[in-house]
């Protein structure tokens, strides 16, 4: 029976009666972001994934194109999905000119920072000071690095693991706002905190 | 002669770069369920949230077993139940989001949903499996790999 219902489908298809060997599915992109695109590609052939649900079935070294949907996902990886790390959330504390004292808008952040942080076992967490363009180049790479410094000790201070804590500093070049030189910008006197 | 480009090199790291202790981190263990090991150089190591994973590093999951990573880069890797997955290349420059991922899939499921080196680059993020190469272009997708047929 099998080798009749095989000889069937050969006469029809190429692929003939090989193990369906991977399945590929593109997912919609998360809120904002797009779907992007995949490419899958096999021994006997590469096709692109381009749309949200776009399938490619592996068959004997050749992917075919086939479409999924949100409830077949659902079904089928819902459990493998329901086991993703939640995405990185992003905080921003600002400070006072010319030092690292936090400015009182920034305690409530932190706040919410230390909050997240108790909600996530095994966090790591990346620290990036910022400065504004008063002063030299070398002196606001020191002070961004001594405003990463201060976030860090807040972070230890609420349990981050120290070792989870990756800090830098990147003086005046990133700044969130471009003004010209030696003016006092606040906005970009800050520390940039990523949670994972 | 030799101090200099020390100290450069000192003043760089403080400067661009993360801690030294982070340094081999490719990942870190987010979520685990059911039993999961990881394998490193052939050896078994204890797993917990907050493990760190490096590059060939292997995690095989058990039939109940699943186990969610979040890259340095922020891409997370998750495999389902059955599954063995082995983070062959992983590079990744935090200052310029430069780098790039190989993930191999032997066999199970693997949902990847890319990062910052995808961003970046897409072309330098790619999931293998025995049969297969998915190429990134940018994107959140599914690896299903289900049998050993070459």
């Amino acid at each position: 029976m099998k080798a009749a219902l095989c000889l069937a489908l050969l006469a029809g298809l190429l692929a003939g009666c090989a193990p369906l060997t991977e399945r590929v599915i593109l997912l919609p992109g998360a809120a904002g972001s797009s779907t992007g695109a995949l490419s899958v590609k096999a021994a006997r052939g590469e096709i692109l994934l381009a749309e949200a649900y776009a399938q490619a079935d592996v068959i004997g070294g050749e992917p075919v194109r086939l479409t999924s949907s949100a409830q077949a996902v659902q079904a089928a990886y819902g459990g493998l999905l329901a086991m993703r790390p939640p995405a990185p959330q992003r905080f921003v504390v600002n400070f006072e000119l010319g030092g690292d004292k936090l400015t009182p808008d920034s305690e409530p952040v932190l706040d919410r920072l230390r909050a997240a942080l108790a909600a996530i076992p095994g966090a790591d967490l990346v620290v990036i000071g910022h400065t504004d363009r008063v002063g030299s180049v070398e002196a606001n790479d020191r002070l961004s690095q001594q405003r990463a410094q201060t976030v860090r000790e807040r972070l230890v201070a609420a349990g981050a693991a120290p070792e989870r804590i990756s800090v830098a500093g990147r003086g005046e070049r990133e700044p969130a706002v471009a003004t010209d030189d030696e003016v006092p910008e606040p906005r970009n006197r800050r520390v940039e905190i990523k949670l994972r | 002669m030799k101090l200099r480009p020390l100290l450069l090199a000192a003043l760089f790291a403080l400067l661009t770069s993360g801690t030294a202790a982070a340094a081999d981190t490719a990942g870190i263990v987010k979520r685990l369920h059911g039993t999961v090991t990881l394998q490193r150089g052939g050896q078994p190591l204890p797993l917990a949230p907050g493990t760190a994973v490096q590059v060939g590093d292997r995690l095989v999951t058990g039939p109940d077993g699943a186990v969610g990573l979040t890259m340095a880069d922020d891409t997370l890797l998750t495999a389902g139940p059955g599954s063995t997955l082995v983070i062959s290349e992983f590079r990744f420059n935090s200052t310029t989001n430069e780098g790039n991922l190989l993930a191999t899939l032997l066999k199970g499921t693997l949902n990847v949903v890319t990062g910052l080196i995808a961003k970046q680059t897409p072309q330098a993020v790619n999931v293998q499996t025995r049969n297969a190469v998915m190429g990134v272009r940018g994107t959140d997708f599914i690896v299903d790999a289900r049998g050993d047929a070459p």
